[in-house]
């Protein structure tokens, strides 16, 4: 908790929750845990941590659920390996499953960004039973394109090219800052509440790893190391009949709702939503309240039925 | 000003010593970034024998660690290092105008959809100090 407690008090107040650790897969996992209830497991992206949910927490909880927020494997206050080849799409999810069986947890509710989208959802595919619902948010689940956004040179493939990646996200660390700052809608507050928190979890440039290497995980042709994944992520999912919950930033330039959150509600009809509130990409950041009360509003409709 | 880098062949050691500035584990995440640095340094005859080195424009020298992983092309890996006075700091600020211009360089060796006015943009959009100063600066 060091590199949080550098942090302002304004900072460190809006994440008050103990720290826990498990080992999945070799590797320190840090995750929260509050709550009883059901469970309701919260998974961020890159190159975010827990502290994406700050907002969430306390309505869950309140509301009589169990929440449980794990920082990803190099990232937020988990363990963070120093080389490439730690990182890959089934690892990250077989890191959740490992947590999850550790925790016993069962008839989990699983809210997914980012890359919590393919390492949760390629989780709660090969092992539904454990799962009650989805919701899903700014995210994909099929192999190639996911956007033509990620095609382009600039400003994307540039960005993590060989040893620009390294160099722009790494020594520079641009992802968790600037382009952080970029993926949101209120970015005054955005800077002034949440960035130094972003900011101190990956004060290094070594530290920085998995934000540019995510970034080389996303699949743009059929040679791709993660295509066969989402192929098979894809079919799994549009066969699924978990209750769901789709929510999109209507100002999201990246994964945007017209293209994404439609291809989502194609694939699960049966999926509620797109749920549209402010926010680009870290949607959470604009409209974290919002978000939360629409998931407890899901969740209580659940129940009901 | 794709031309501030030189390839030089191996320096005076003496009196210095290898400060490690930046790794690339997956040199070949896109080919033709692998193929520039096996034309370049003429790698598929050196191999591991030896590394590279170039000039950049401050007057430091780098060096060029190419790695070797089995199974995959070689090279996989690349470590660049800069070539300092052995028992002096570095100049951080110096290094990366240097690494700036290198990554300029090898943007202009690779080709094809790869050009340097994206990487100049690239850096303007994430305001990079080195990339507010005139090319090659």
């Amino acid at each position: 908790m060091t590199l949080l407690s550098q942090l302002p008090e304004h900072i460190r107040s809006q994440w008050p929750y103990a720290p826990r650790f498990t080992r999945v897969n070799g590797w320190r996992m840090h995750y929260i845990d509050e709550g009883q209830g059901e469970p309701v497991v919260l998974l961020h992206g890159n190159p975010t941590w827990g502290f994406l949910y700050r907002e969430f927490v306390g309505p869950l909880v309140a509301a009589g659920y169990r929440v449980i927020v794990p920082d990803m494997i190099g990232f937020g206050l988990s363990e963070k390996p120093l080389r490439e080849d730690a990182h890959s799409l089934d690892g990250h999810s077989a890191n959740l499953a490992a947590l999850l069986r550790t925790l016993g947890l069962q008839g989990i509710h699983l809210v997914c960004h980012d890359w919590g989208g393919p390492t949760g959802l390629s989780c709660a595919m090969a092992d539904p039973a454990r799962f009650r619902s989805l919701v899903i948010m700014s995210t994909w689940a099929w192999p190639t394109p996911p956007a033509e956004f990620h095609t382009r040179v600039f400003p994307w493939r540039l960005m993590h090219a060989p040893l620009v990646g390294p160099y722009l996200l790494g020594r520079h660390g641009a992802l968790v800052g600037r382009g952080m700052y970029l993926s949101v809608v209120h970015r005054e507050q955005f800077r002034d509440r949440a960035q130094p928190a972003y900011e101190a979890v990956l004060p290094d440039p070594g530290n920085r790893l998995l934000t540019w290497v995510w970034p080389r995980w996303i699949p743009l042709d059929e040679t791709a190391r993660a295509h066969a994944r989402f192929q098979w992520l894809e079919q799994r999912l549009s066969r699924t009949t978990l209750p769901t919950l789709l929510v999109w930033g209507r100002e999201d330039d990246v994964f945007d709702a017209s293209t994404f959150a439609e291809r989502f509600k194609r694939m699960l009809p049966h999926a509620e939503g797109p749920f549209l509130v402010t926010g680009r990409h870290f949607l959470q950041e604009d409209s974290g309240t919002v978000i939360a009360d629409r998931i407890v509003t899901f969740l209580a409709g659940l129940e009901r039925s | 000003m794709t031309t501030d880098i030189q390839v030089i062949s191996a320096p005076r050691l003496e009196d210095k010593r290898r400060s490690l500035v930046l790794a690339e584990d997956r040199i070949g995440h896109y080919a033709e970034f692998r193929a520039f640095f096996a034309r370049t340094f003429d790698l598929q005859r050196v191999g591991l024998r030896e590394p590279g080195y170039v000039l950049a424009p401050s007057g430091l020298a780098y060096v060029f660690v190419f790695v070797g992983r089995s199974g995959e092309p070689f090279p996989a890996g690349l470590e660049i290092h800069a070539l300092v006075a052995a028992l002096e700091p570095m100049d951080d600020a110096a290094v990366d105008r240097d690494l700036w211009a290198i990554l300029r360089w090898m943007i202009a060796g690779v080709g094809g959809e790869w050009r340097v006015e994206d990487l100049d943009a690239t850096g303007r959009l994430y305001r990079l100090a080195v990339a507010q100063a005139p090319a090659g600066g």
